[in-house]
C-alpha cells in the first residue's frame, strides 16, 4: 500500500506537545492515508488522546497548552498564523468517549446545531438530517421521532446521534477518542460497523484501547508509549496487519501480545 | 522511539484566543463586566473617602475611640455606637450559635427524609425574610416576651453585672438584650446553613467508621464531627457577624440610642449601633454632620470587608475540598 | 406486618420497644409541673419552660439512657435532648415570625388596600381607607430599574468567571464577595455621596435603585456561576468540536442548558432586594400619593412603608404595617417557592435522564 504524501490530506510531521512545562508528545510523525481508517493504539496515559486532539485544535484549549511541529491538512499547516482554528473544527469533526448530545435539544436540532453553530446556512434541513443519521446506521431506529429529546436515547443511539451530528457538517477528517469504550458491545459492534462504511468517504482516526477493536476497523494503526517520566511518542506505525501479526520493535511485540497493560 | 535530528524545536504556546470579532467582542463584553465589579468596589471606597477625609483628618483615632457626637462643636465620635454594634453582635452569636448547630445537626444527623427537608426549607425562607418584617416582629411580638425575661433575669440573676440595671423602673424594653436575640434570629439560618452543608459533606464513611468501633452518638460528635467541622462553623459564624454588624431597621425601634457608653449592661435600656445611628441622625444633619456620618459608614463597610474576608479564609482553609 | 415478624426481622428495636413507656412519661410528667409552677411561683410560662421543663426531661432522658446503654447512654440521651429542644425553640422564634405576619396583616387585607394609597389617610383613619397600590408600585419600578442593571451585569460577570482563563479571575472573584458584604445602609450612603456632589442627580426612585444595586448584583453574580459550572464540560467541547466560535457556543449551548439556575439567580437577586429598607429611606423621599415616574419625585415602596409606620402609636396605623409586611411576605415568598421548584425540577431531570 502506498503511504505517500498523496494519498494523504492529513499528516503530522515533527509534533511535540507540552502541558506547560511538561512535555508529553515528543515527535510525532504520522501520515493518515485517505479514506482509511487509522488506529492509535498504546496504553493509557501514553498521550494518545491528547494527540488527537492536536489535530483539531481542540488541545490548545486547555490552558498552558503548548505545541510544535506541523500539522497538514489539505498541504496547509492547521497551526498556521492565518488559519482560523474554527475552521479547522469544521473540516475535521470529532466524537467523544462519553456521548454528548445537547440535552435541551431534540433529535432533529442535534444534528442541526453544527450548522447553526457554526452561522452556515442550511439548506433542505430534512434532507441532511436524514443523510446523516442513515450514514450513522440510526435513521431507521429514529425516523418517527425526529423531535424527541435527544436525552430519550440509550447510549449507544446517543453515540451514533453524536455521530450523526458530526456529519451533517459533512467534515473530511473525522476523530474518534475512544468513541465506545463507554457502550455496550452491542453497540460497540454497530458503531464499527458503521465506521467501516463511512471511511469510503471520510479519513477516519480513532483512539481506541481495545486491540480487537483497531484490528476489526483499521488499516493502519500507530503504537504510542510513553516510558515513565519521559515524553510519549510513536514507536511503530504501519498497516494493521503488520502491527499485529509481526510488528517491527520489541515493545510493540509486547503491547499487543498483552505483556502489559 | 524514531528520532529525528535534533533541530531547535520551536515550541509554541498556544492559546485559545478569539479570532473573529464577534468572539472578541463577547469575550470583551464580559471582561468589561468583571472589571466593573472591580471599579464598583474602588468608586464605593473613593466616595465615602472623599466625603468622611476631614473629618477623620480632624478627629484622627478619636473617631473611633472617643464618645463625645456634638454637632454644634463639630466633633464627632462613634464610640459608644461601635462598641454597641460589637456588644449587639457578639451576644447574638453567643445566642444564636449554639441554636444554629444544633439544628443543622438535627437536620443532617437525627431527621428523617422528609422533616429534614421542610426543616431545611423553613430555615432557609427565614434567611430570606426582609429585616424590617423580622424588626415589626421584634417590636410587637418578640419584644414584650424578651421584655419578660429581662426581667425575670434581672430579678434572679441581677447581682452579675452584665443583667444589672441602674434601675428597673425603665422597664426592659429597649435593650442590648432584645437587640440580640433579634439580631440572633436573623444570623441563625445563615450559620445553620454553613454548618448543615459542612455536615452533610462530610465522609459519611468517617463517621461509620468511628460507630463501627463502638462509638456512641456523643463522642462521635466530640472526635469525629466536630473537629473536622469546627474550622468550618467558626467560618459561619463570622460570616454571621457580619451580617448583625450591619444590621439597620431590624433593631432600630427596639433599641434606645444612647451616648452614654453601656458597656455590658445587657438588661439597661441604653445601647449602639452604628447602622441604626447613621439611619437615625440623617433626617436633620448639617452638611458637615452627613460627611460625619459618611465616614461612620466607611468605618462600618471597613469592619464588615474585614470579618467577610477573615470568613472565607477560615471557611476555605479549614475544607481544602472545597473550590471556592 | 404482625408485631413478631417485625420482632424477628429487626432484633434491634427491640431494646427500644420496652423503654417506650419511660420515654413517654419523662415527655409528659415535666407539663403539669410547669403549670403548677408558673401558677404557684408566677414565673412566666416561656421561663419556666427552660427552667424547670427542660431539667427535668434532660434528667429523665439521662435516666433512660443509662438504663437502655449505659454509662455512654448518658452522654447520647443528653445530646439527642439538648439538640431537640433547641432546635424547636429555634422553629417557635420563626413560626412565631409567620404567624404574627400573616394574623396581623390578614386584619388590614382588603382590596381596597391593594390597590390604593394612602393621599387621605391619617395616623388613625380606619383601614378602610387608604393602602399599600402605591407603595406595590414604588416597589415594582424600584426593583425593575436596579434588575435591569444588575441582571446583565451579574450574568456577564458569572460568564467571565466560567469561561475566561485570565489569572484576574480570583480577584474578581473576591471583589464580587467583598461586595456582597456591603452593607446596605452604606450601599445608600454611597449614592447619597454621589447625589450630594451632583446637583442634577436627585432623591429619587432612580436613586433608590442605585442603591440597590450593589446588593443584588452580587446575588445574581455568585448564582449565575454556579448555574454555570453545573453544565457538563463536555457540552462545550462538543459545541466547540463542530466548529463554533465562542460565543455561540455559550448563546446556542451553554445558556439553554443553564436556563434554569440562571432564573434562579434573577430571583434569589429579586428576593433579597425586594425588602431591603435602609438604602431606600437614604435615597427615596416618602410619598403618599401615586408616582408612576422613578426619575423624579417622592416613591413610596413596600419596605419603607411599614418603616414609617413601625413607630405609630395607633393601631390602625400599626395595621397597615402589618398588612405591607404581609404582602411582602407573600412575594419574597413566592420569589423564594419559584426558586426552590426550578432548582428541584432541574435536578430531578438530571436524576431521571440515563
Amino acid at each position: 500500500m502506498n503511504m505517500s504524501t498523496a494519498n494523504s490530506a492529513l499528516r503530522a510531521e515533527g509534533v511535540s506537545v507540552w502541558f506547560g512545562e511538561r512535555k508529553v508528545l515528543e515527535d510525532v510523525n504520522l501520515l493518515f492515508p485517505n479514506n482509511k481508517v487509522t488506529a492509535l493504539i498504546g496504553p493509557s496515559g501514553c498521550g494518545k488522546s491528547t494527540f488527537i486532539r492536536t489535530l483539531n485544535r481542540m488541545h490548545e484549549l486547555i490552558p498552558g497548552a503548548g505545541l510544535a511541529g506541523s500539522i497538514y491538512l489539505d498541504g496547509e499547516d492547521i497551526y498556521g498564523e492565518s488559519v482560523d482554528a474554527v475552521n479547522v473544527r469544521i473540516k475535521v469533526g470529532m466524537v467523544f468517549q462519553k456521548p454528548n448530545p445537547f440535552p435541551t435539544m431534540s433529535i432533529k436540532d442535534n444534528i442541526l446545531s453544527g450548522l447553526r453553530l457554526s452561522g452556515r446556512k442550511i439548506q433542505n434541513a430534512e434532507e441532511l438530517v436524514e443523510t446523516s443519521l442513515r450514514r450513522a446506521s440510526i435513521w431507521n431506529e429514529v425516523k418517527d421521532r425526529l423531535n424527541d429529546q435527544a436525552l430519550s436515547l440509550s447510549g449507544g443511539q446517543q453515540q451514533r446521534l453524536c455521530i450523526a451530528r458530526s456529519l451533517a457538517m459533512n467534515p473530511e477528517v473525522l476523530l474518534m477518542d475512544e468513541p465506545c469504550s463507554a457502550l455496550d458491545p452491542g453497540s460497540t459492534r454497530r458503531i464499527e460497523e458503521t465506521i467501516i462504511e463511512l471511511s469510503q468517504s471520510m479519513t477516519i482516526v480513532i483512539v481506541t484501547h481495545n486491540m480487537q477493536q483497531a484490528q476489526r476497523v483499521s488499516t493502519q494503526t500507530a503504537f504510542f508509549l510513553a516510558e515513565d517520566n519521559t515524553p510519549g511518542g510513536v514507536v511503530e506505525f504501519g498497516l494493521t496487519e503488520q502491527i499485529f501479526n509481526g510488528p517491527v520493535d520489541q515493545r510493540t511485540n509486547d503491547y499487543v501480545n498483552g505483556h502489559f497493560g | 522511539m524514531s528520532s529525528k535530528q535534533a533541530s531547535a524545536e520551536v515550541k509554541r504556546k498556544l492559546a485559545a484566543g478569539p479570532l473573529s470579532l464577534a468572539d472578541r467582542f463577547f469575550f470583551g463584553t464580559t471582561t468589561a463586566a468583571a472589571y466593573f465589579a472591580f471599579v464598583l468596589v474602588i468608586l464605593i471606597l473613593a466616595f465615602l473617602l472623599v466625603q468622611s477625609f476631614p473629618i477623620i483628618q480632624r478627629q484622627g483615632f478619636d473617631f473611633v475611640l472617643g464618645n463625645i457626637w456634638n454637632p454644634d462643636q463639630g466633633i464627632y465620635q462613634l464610640g459608644p455606637m461601635l462598641w454597641g454594634s460589637l456588644l449587639i453582635a457578639i451576644f447574638g452569636i453567643v445566642i444564636a450559635t449554639p441554636m444554629a448547630v444544633a439544628l443543622a445537626y438535627l437536620i443532617v444527623f437525627l431527621l428523617p427524609k422528609r422533616p429534614a427537608t421542610i426543616a431545611t426549607t423553613l430555615v432557609d425562607l427565614l434567611a430570606a425574610l426582609p429585616s424590617v418584617v423580622i424588626g415589626l416582629w421584634g417590636l410587637f411580638t418578640f419584644g414584650p416576651t424578651a421584655a419578660g425575661w429581662a426581667e425575670t433575669l434581672n430579678k434572679y440573676l441581677g447581682f452579675i453585672p452584665l443583667f444589672s440595671v441602674q434601675s428597673s423602673e425603665n422597664g426592659f424594653f429597649r435593650s442590648p438584650f432584645i437587640a440580640s436575640w433579634i439580631v440572633a434570629v436573623m444570623i441563625i439560618p445563615i450559620i445553620t446553613s454553613v454548618t448543615r452543608e459542612i455536615f452533610s459533606q462530610l465522609d459519611r464513611d468517617l463517621v461509620n467508621g468511628a460507630l463501627a468501633l463502638g462509638g456512641s452518638r456523643l463522642s462521635v460528635f466530640r472526635r469525629v464531627i466536630f473537629p473536622t467541622s469546627a474550622g468550618g462553623v467558626v467560618g459561619g459564624v463570622l460570616l454571621g457577624l457580619g451580617r448583625a454588624i450591619g444590621e439597620t431597621v431590624a433593631i432600630f425601634y427596639v433599641l434606645n440610642l444612647s451616648l452614654d457608653i453601656n458597656w455590658s449592661n445587657l438588661l439597661e435600656p441604653r445601647g449602639g449601633a452604628i447602622a441604626s445611628w447613621i439611619l437615625a441622625k440623617f433626617g436633620e444633619s448639617s452638611p458637615e454632620e452627613k460627611q460625619a456620618l459618611m465616614a461612620a459608614g466607611l468605618v462600618l463597610f471597613v469592619v464588615t470587608l474585614i470579618i467577610n474576608f477573615l470568613a472565607s479564609f477560615i471557611v476555605n482553609r479549614s475544607q481544602p475540598w472545597r473550590k471556592n | 406486618m404482625s408485631e413478631s415478624l417485625q420482632d424477628s426481622i429487626k432484633p434491634w428495636l427491640r431494646a427500644s420497644k420496652s423503654l417506650r413507656p419511660m420515654i413517654l412519661l419523662v415527655s409528659i410528667i415535666p407539663l403539669p409541673a410547669v403549670m403548677i409552677s408558673a401558677y404557684l411561683l408566677k414565673i412566666d410560662p416561656t421561663m419556666s419552660f427552660l427552667t424547670i421543663f427542660f431539667p427535668i426531661q434532660a434528667l429523665g432522658a439521662a435516666i433512660i439512657g443509662y438504663r437502655a446503654y449505659g454509662k455512654r447512654g448518658i452522654g447520647d440521651a443528653l445530646l439527642v435532648v439538648i439538640v431537640t429542644f433547641l432546635s424547636i425553640f429555634v422553629m417557635v422564634m420563626l413560626l412565631s415570625v409567620l404567624w404574627s405576619v400573616i394574623f396581623q396583616g390578614f386584619q388590614a387585607m382588603s382590596f381596597t388596600f391593594l390597590s390604593q394609597n394612602n393621599v387621605y389617610v391619617s395616623t388613625t383613619t380606619s383601614l378602610e381607607y387608604g393602602g399599600v397600590g402605591h407603595a406595590i408600585l414604588g416597589t415594582l419600578l424600584v426593583v425593575a430599574i436596579t434588575t435591569l442593571l444588575a441582571l446583565p451585569l451579574g450574568i456577564a460577570i458569572a460568564i467571565y468567571l466560567t469561561q475566561s482563563q485570565s489569572k484576574v479571575r480570583g480577584l474578581v472573584r473576591t471583589l464580587t464577595q467583598a461586595i456582597s458584604g456591603l452593607p446596605s445602609v452604606v450601599a445608600g450612603l454611597f449614592i447619597l455621596s454621589v447625589i450630594a456632589i451632583d446637583p442634577l442627580f436627585q432623591r429619587s426612585g432612580l436613586a433608590g435603585s442605585l442603591a440597590l444595586f450593589p446588593l443584588m448584583l452580587p446575588t445574581i453574580a455568585r448564582v449565575a456561576e454556579e448555574a454555570l459550572k453545573l453544565v457538563p464540560v463536555d457540552l462545550r467541547y462538543a459545541a466547540l468540536a463542530l466548529g463554533a466560535p465562542n460565543y455561540r457556543v455559550f448563546f446556542q449551548v451553554i445558556l439553554p442548558a443553564a436556563k434554569s439556575g440562571l432564573i434562579t439567580a434573577l430571583l434569589l437577586g429579586l428576593a433579597r432586594v425586594v425588602g431591603e429598607t435602609a438604602p431606600l429611606i437614604l435615597t427615596l423621599n416618602a410619598n403618599n400619593g401615586t408616582n408612576w415616574n422613578p426619575f423624579e419625585g417622592g416613591l413610596a415602596t413596600l419596605p419603607t412603608y411599614i418603616y414609617g409606620y413601625l413607630g405609630s402609636n395607633y393601631t390602625n396605623s400599626q395595621s397597615r404595617a402589618w398588612g405591607a409586611a404581609l404582602i411582602l411576605l407573600i412575594l419574597v415568598g413566592i420569589l423564594f417557592g419559584l426558586a426552590r421548584i426550578l432548582s428541584r425540577s432541574k435536578s430531578l431531570k438530571s436524576k431521571a435522564k440515563k
